[in-house]
């Protein structure tokens, strides 16, 4: 019974009790739930207050913004939040509310602004957040206004018996051709055609009530359509034409809203009869009378006339009315002296770099974080968890609203929320300056006079940067591609077998959130060659290449200095899931990659992740390790595969770096064997680990090097440094500083060796690491790796080549490019100075060469000398 | 016992296979609405099935469906006489913000 009962929305005013209205009250912008405002006020600037637009909030119990809905509260305040206006547009939205008010007498709101600009979009969005219900949004152009009071429709009957019956023989590809034929006669903007220019659908409900003529013209296609077919005699297959109460007046009598988009590109001369309406929605007159000037022309029926009356106004019922501004095109008209006396009409700003920051993040995450942020900035820098965990909450209310889940690289980013904010300020800034670059209008007088020459009207018609730009590139950049390598990357082609299926390596899938930064950015770099130095603009082309510099779009644009001060977009938006701060998720990833390497590596293990271990317990195992500080002792935490003690609750097991070269200087027996060597796949499968992997890769780089060649000074039995690196080591020498993890560039390489076997049995094999700390990507040659690493390995940033794979030295060459990338072109020879103080070039088939670090890095004859062990600690030494 | 596994089964399947085609990205419609392309196979096929879930073949069906305050997520079958100009188009004229999916050939 409940659910029959009429919306108070839907209840003329004079009917409804203040329970009923209390009922409908949804308070915005009180003291504990603030909403932010834009708006003048005079801000103090050394004593002397100036007059300027900021971005504050309402926050007022007594009197807050309120919202008449029949939505519960919670969806209302999430959607309010979610779907915020930009900054610029919120004193309209305020306004809006305000003339929502039941007790209101104006029930109309007009807009006028650019394209894109979000008009018809905060109009139903007001709507929205009253009802469940979708609000109507008529396209005014082109259309006879004086429809919006009485209109002729196309009457098919109960339950559309017709255009279902049509519709089923589209499909089926079984019409008559005669009948496609004609269908085609239909008004082209209620039809889609397939490639071949055959009728794929026909939009009935916009055919409808497509205007008089459009109306009486189809009128004559159907009824020729449903003979052909033998739909005429068909039972409910009854086609005629009648005509009705308009938008307007359903919608007044319903008491609901409407949105008429593009106001000012209806038909000139139409909406003179309308005044009389307007000045009853504004509230200058209490009634009015409109005649129906369709009535019983040719024999249709209708109502005669229809009175608007304010005692029968309903709490829903509003108009929102929306306008190009004049100069977006010819059909747009300037509207008459009266309609702008009565509607008056509100124009929306040009968007400034808070809304273009604002639209970008709602695109991104679904929320304006970077609103959210500024309205609420101290407390979310004081509890940057709490302010995640509720944008995260609003995120994925809004998502219950529609109906569907928060995306997962939505929901990464607004665990990132501070890299979103960062990235989308500098992207805010980028389309700020592309879209006045592209401004022709103004293009003189906002400092780009230079490109005069090159930005004319048509131009930014066509080019011209709005928020739809923004929409377009994001959905360009949201999917994963096939990606263009770099250009200086090795290429390999197989000459022969070429007319062969391609070997494609196993798959590894790639969480959206790990290149996003990278796969936006690069697209942007695309977008701007294409609409600029592709056609021949390269004024325009070199400013938006240096504004993308100045913005710190792309990670290699950054200069070192820069580097440690901002990071890039790219480098903000790409995120690994395993920099979740929660360390229970991160556990939960863990757990998932180490129960799937040891069900591969152990086939006998058949076991669930749960019988394996529970995820308190990989909880328990990655506190231990995130705890410990073993940068400085070489200790190290590898996976342990012994199934008595991962089922009893140790998936992770202590190691340490055990340097040969430091008992050759005590003269001391090594008191470890092969058999105490932590074995390839629980080194490497480490790396894969959040957490772990992080840890020791803080802990493996050179200790020894420094202390050892100072002592060697006094001591000729000690081990010499390899002789690319001898002679006095010092302090400035940037190859050691690599070796040791300390070098300012942030890049870094070692060498461990650590227990292999195969069908050539048990031997020690080393593993190589070339790391970028800054940019958190890792390079590791070693052995085959168990398939089920491959994608975590992405996550961590690590790329993994297999030295004995055919194209092992390309694939290292393309990683270290990638590692590299930026820094001086000296930096690989340092790389291969640090690389040759543990590991012996002086072989054979390298005499007389300078082998590159690519081919050092693969090649197995290139042992290491005075080894660096990673053995195991005793069970009980995690 | 065994019925509400395979229920909880199929609520989980479906998750994932929304969470795999909202992977590839939307298509941003107005109002807030968001296309999602699906593979046809099994992830179209949980989608489609999945409870709440409302197919729309036609354009009559779709318009039916953005007005139904029940149906929050719409299905467009491969068989669907529904081009994404036609969903763009209805999209625009009924507000309101709903997910959709589409099925698609092969792989995406």
């Amino acid at each position: 019974m409940k659910n029959n009962k009429t919306s108070p929305l839907k209840t003329p005013l004079k009917d409804l009790t203040p329970e009923d209205l209390k009922s409908l009250e949804k308070p915005l912008g009180t003291s504990d739930r603030p909403y932010p405002m834009w708006g003048s006020q005079r801000v103090e600037h050394n004593g002397r207050a100036d007059l300027e637009q900021v971005l504050s909030v309402i926050a007022d119990d007594t009197y807050p913004m309120k919202v008449f809905s029949d939505r519960p509260y919670k969806e209302v305040v999430a959607m309010a939040y979610a779907d915020m206006p930009v900054p610029s547009m919120l004193p309209l939205f305020f306004d809006g509310l305000e003339r929502r008010k039941p007790t209101s007498t104006n029930r109309t709101q007009m807009m006028i602004g650019d394209p894109g600009a979000g008009k018809s979009f905060l109009g139903a969005l007001q709507g929205r957040l009253r009802s469940k219900e979708p609000i109507e949004v008529l396209d005014c152009g082109g259309k006879n206004m004086r429809e919006l009071l009485f209109e002729m429709v196309l009457d098919f009957g109960a339950g559309d018996a017709l255009p279902k019956a049509i519709d089923k023989r589209l499909q089926a590809g079984s019409l008559e051709s005669l009948s496609a034929s004609l269908l085609r006669g239909l008004p082209s903007e209620v039809l889609s055609l397939d490639e071949d220019g055959q009728v794929k659908s026909i939009d009935w409900n916009g055919l409808k009530s497509a205007g008089s003529d459009k109306v009486e013209a189809a009128f004559e296609v159907l009824k020729k359509v449903s003979k052909i077919e033998g739909l005429d005699n068909a039972g409910g297959n009854a086609l005629g034409m009648n005509s009705q109460y308009g938008p307007l007046i359903r919608k007044f009598m319903a008491g609901e809203e409407i949105v008429l988009d593009e106001y000012n590109k209806s038909r000139e001369g139409t909406d003179d009869n309308l005044q009389t309406v307007w000045q009853f929605c504004i509230g200058e007159l209490k009634e009015c009378t409109v005649e129906n000037p369709l009535k019983n022309k040719d024999a249709s029926a209708g109502p005669s006339e229809f009175t608007f009356r304010r005692e029968d106004m309903k709490p829903g019922f509003f108009v929102t009315l929306t306008g190009n501004k004049k100069e977006d095109g010819i059909t747009t008209r300037s509207l008459n002296k009266s309609v702008y006396s009565r509607l008056s009409p509100q124009t929306l700003p040009d968007p400034d770099i808070i809304d273009w920051q604002h639209r970008i993040c709602q695109m991104m995450v679904g929320l304006p974080v970077s609103t959210l942020y500024t309205a609420f900035k101290e407390q979310a820098d004081k509890d940057p968890e709490a302010f995640g965990d509720w944008l995260l909450n609003l995120r994925k209310t809004k998502a219950e609203i529609e109906g569907g889940r928060v995306p997962e690289l939505q929901e990464t980013l607004l665990k990132n929320w501070k890299n979103v904010v960062n990235s989308s300020e500098k992207l805010a800034k980028f389309y700020d300056k592309w879209q006045q670059m592209t401004d022709a209008e103004k293009i003189t007088s906002n400092g780009h006079a230079d490109l005069v020459e090159e930005v004319d009207d048509e131009y930014s018609k066509k080019e011209g940067i709005d928020f739809r730009k923004i929409k377009q590139h994001l959905e360009e950049a949201i999917p994963i591609r096939p990606r263009m390598q770099k250009e200086d990357a090795p290429r390999i082609v197989n000459f022969g077998s070429w007319e062969k299926a391609p070997k494609l390596s196993d798959p590894v899938e790639e969480n959206p959130s790990l290149n996003f930064g990278t796969r936006l950015t690069e697209f942007l770099e695309r977008m701007v060659y294409e609409k600029s130095g592709a056609v021949g603009k390269n004024k325009l082309y070199n400013k938006l290449n240096k504004s993308m510099q100045e913005f710190a779009l792309r990670d290699i644009t950054l200069q070192e200095a820069a580097r440690s001060k901002q990071r890039s977009v790219e480098e903000d938006l790409n995120i690994s899931s395993f920099n979740d701060r929660d360390l229970s998720k991160q556990a939960i990833m863990a757990r998932k990659v180490f129960c799937d390497f040891l069900r591969q590596t152990n086939p006998e293990i058949t076991a669930s992740d749960d019988e394996i271990v529970t995820p308190k317990k990989f909880l328990d195992a990655l506190t231990h390790v995130s705890q410990k500080d073993t940068a400085a002792t070489n200790e190290l935490f590898v996976t342990n595969r012994d199934p008595e003690q991962v089922f009893a609750g140790r998936p992770i097991a202590g190691a340490v770096i055990k340097d040969t070269a430091v008992y050759a200087l005590q003269n001391k027996d090594l008191d470890f064997t092969l058999k105490d060597l932590v074995h390839h796949d629980d080194f490497i499968a480490s790396l894969a680990l959040p957490t772990v992997g992080a840890k020791n890769l803080s802990a493996v780089w050179e200790q020894n090097i420094r202390p050892l060649t100072k002592g060697a000074a006094n001591d000729s039995a000690a081990p010499a440094a390899a002789p690319a690196a001898s002679g006095s080591i010092l302090d400035h020498d940037e190859a050691l500083f690599i070796a040791e993890g300390k070098s300012d560039k942030k890049i870094a390489t070692t060498s461990v060796q650590v227990l292999y076997s195969d069908d050539e049995g048990d031997r020690p094999v080393t593993v190589h690491i070339v790391r970028n700390e800054a940019r958190n990507k890792t390079l590791v040659v070693s052995e085959k790796a168990p398939s089920k690493l491959l994608a975590a390995f992405k996550e961590a940033g690590v790329t993994h080549v297999d030295r004995h794979d055919a194209n092992a030295e390309a694939k290292v060459e393309a990683a270290l490019t990638e590692l590299t990338r930026g820094m001086q072109a000296s930096i690989k020879d340092r790389l291969v100075d640090a690389f040759k103080y543990r590991n012996d070039v002086d072989v054979e088939h390298l005499k007389g060469k300078t082998p590159t670090l690519p081919q050092l890095l693969t090649d197995d004859k290139v042992d290491m000398m005075y080894a660096k062990f990673v053995v195991k600690k005793a069970a009980n030494g995690m | 016992m065994a019925l509400m596994s395979t229920v909880k089964l199929e609520e989980v399947a479906a998750e994932v296979a929304q969470q795999k085609a909202m992977e590839r990205g939307p298509l941003f419609l107005p109002h807030g609405c968001r296309l999602f392309q699906v593979t046809s196979g099994w992830e179209a096929n949980m989608i489609r099935h999945d409870k709440g879930v409302v197919s729309c073949e036609t354009l009559l069906e779709l318009e039916a469906g953005l007005q139904d305050p029940g149906a929050k997520v719409l299905f467009i079958p491969l068989n669907a006489i529904i081009v994404d100009k036609d969903v763009e188009k209805l999209c625009q004229r009924n507000g309101v913000a709903k997910t959709l999916f589409k099925e698609v050939k092969g792989t995406t």
